[in-house]
């Protein structure tokens, strides 16, 4: 078994327990073995998450562009990043939606205290992949908003800016005082708006 | 008490359609019998929505339709009762705006949505979650509820909540807090400013938070808080003489953080903002 097809098979794995042809990969290659470690502590962390509750489609798009770029997964017919919903993208949701709940907080607020971590195989995952993934959504989300309801596309245009260049101030204290508990805190309560706006312009019937 | 399957059953919708209430809008009546604690949500695109208690096991929906390109589409599943306003090809926010005014058992759990709003609901004692973008949100006269509001652009004004766990995320509306207490008060908010005037009572936690917005917050002498403010970029002031604590989360600078206590200090109240200004005021006889 090669590293594409082992990562092809984490979620069966991760799932279903190690296969001897797995167990021997794992043994094998330590890139594999760190992610898989990683992903497991994550996915048994995520049970303790509170169950049924679905992450905001933004959650969706956020895992599928950072396990894009640790390569993953590879462009089918991809065609951009779109925020609606769709079964496909969905991939292995039964697993991975306590993960992506968690990854979101990861991806967030926590993300933040990463860079003190030496740990890398989801380095993906960092603040700079997050803002370039947000500049994208926010179009998406903008474009959405125009469509279904015009007069909103301005209050959320300039809400998401406040709320960008807020994070961007935020990271900038936050990087001559990595270790500021408060700041930390206050940006990921900024995250935590910038996902209310999308839950509120996407969680609609 | 009803159970679920007879309250299904015996459920009764009384829809008086098509009764003419002006140019264009048409008013309708929908009635549900339901048990205790029943969960009501309306999501409304645009236009307002009220809530207001009532006596006995009914839920009243009066929904005025601004027009013939907007439909009410509504069901009741057990001891839930669903209100959806459909928007129609061609409709905006002016035809498709549905006026809904909800009476309903105190009890109820109740979740309204509108984008324009207003929202408002009064003299509940549920679940109360209201959710909007440029919605004003009102909330007066709750006990014992649990309040998560949800806005962008909408001013939030809560007004005597008492024994409340309140939840509020806002990104530029401004948050007025009258008379709120709680085992938790939580503000989240951007820009928006944020102003409490109460008693920081219920020995609760009060945790008033802001990205850019100002906090101003009122109390009285007798106040019995441990209170902690700090605003990372911006100034904070206080009106009070607060015994100082032993210990702080981060360093106290005296333009930008003040901690102590006051009283026996049974409430905690942190006040934060990244470049706000925070000011702690001291509530004269003539605030009350």
């Amino acid at each position: 078994m090669n590293c594409a097809e082992f990562q092809g098979l984490l979620p069966e794995i991760l799932d279903s327990g190690e296969t001897p042809e797995s167990k021997v990969h794992i043994h094998s290659c330590p890139e594999c073995s760190d992610l898989y470690v990683e992903l497991r502590e994550i996915s048994q962390a995520a049970v303790q998450l509170r169950a049924g509750e679905e992450p905001n489609q933004r959650v969706w798009n956020l895992i599928e562009i950072a396990l894009r770029q640790e390569g993953l997964i590879r462009d089918t017919a991809w065609a951009g990043p779109t925020l609606l919903p769709t079964p496909a993208r969905r991939w292995r949701g039964a697993w991975l939606a306590p993960i992506a709940a968690l990854l979101l907080v990861m991806t967030s607020g926590i993300a933040v205290l990463q860079h003190v971590s030496q740990r890398q195989p989801l380095a993906a995952l960092n603040q700079a992949s997050t803002i370039e993934a947000g500049a994208a959504e926010d179009q998406e989300l903008l474009n959405t908003i125009g469509e279904r309801a015009p007069a909103l596309r301005a209050t959320y245009a300039v809400d998401l800016r406040s709320i960008d260049s807020y994070i961007h101030n935020a990271e900038d204290t936050l990087k001559s005082d990595p270790t500021d508990e408060e700041a930390q805190r206050a940006l990921m309560g900024a995250y935590e708006q910038r996902a209310m706006v999308y839950e509120l312009a996407f969680d609609r019937p | 008490m009803l159970s679920r399957a007879n309250v299904t059953k015996a459920a009764v919708v009384t829809i008086l359609t098509g009764v003419a209430f002006g140019a264009g809008e048409v008013r309708k009546e929908f009635r549900y019998v339901v048990g205790p604690k029943a969960t009501v949500s309306v999501t409304n695109q645009y236009g307002p929505v009220s809530v207001r208690p009532i006596e006995g096991n009914q839920v009243v929906v009066t929904a005025v339709l601004h027009s013939d390109k907007v439909v009410v589409d509504q069901n009741q599943t057990g001891n839930r009762v669903n209100m959806f306003s459909r928007l129609l090809p061609g409709a905006d926010s002016d035809t498709g705006q549905v006026e809904y005014e909800l009476q309903v058992p105190p009890d109820t759990n109740v979740m309204l949505h509108s984008d324009t709003g207003p929202l408002s609901a009064e003299g509940l004692r549920g679940e109360i979650a209201l959710e909007g973008t440029t919605a004003p949100v009102e909330v007066r006269n709750v006990d014992d509820a649990h309040v998560h509001i949800k806005t962008m652009d909408g001013p939030v004004t809560l007004t005597n909540v008492q024994k409340g766990h309140v939840e509020i995320t806002s990104v530029s509306g401004n948050v007025n807090l009258n008379q709120v207490n709680g085992m938790l008060v939580e503000v989240n908010s951007n820009s928006g400013k944020i102003h409490y005037d109460g008693n920081f009572g219920d020995n609760g936690q009060y945790r008033l938070m802001s990205n850019t917005g100002d906090i101003e917050a009122f109390a009285p002498d007798t106040a019995s808080i441990d209170v902690s403010a700090r605003s990372i970029h911006g100034q904070v002031e206080n009106d009070f003489r607060l015994e100082p604590e032993q210990t702080t989360p981060f360093l106290m600078r005296a333009e930008s953080a003040f901690a102590g206590t006051l009283g026996k200090a049974a409430s905690s109240v942190k006040l934060h903002s990244f470049s706000g200004k925070i000011h702690l005021k001291k509530r004269s006889s003539k605030n009350k």
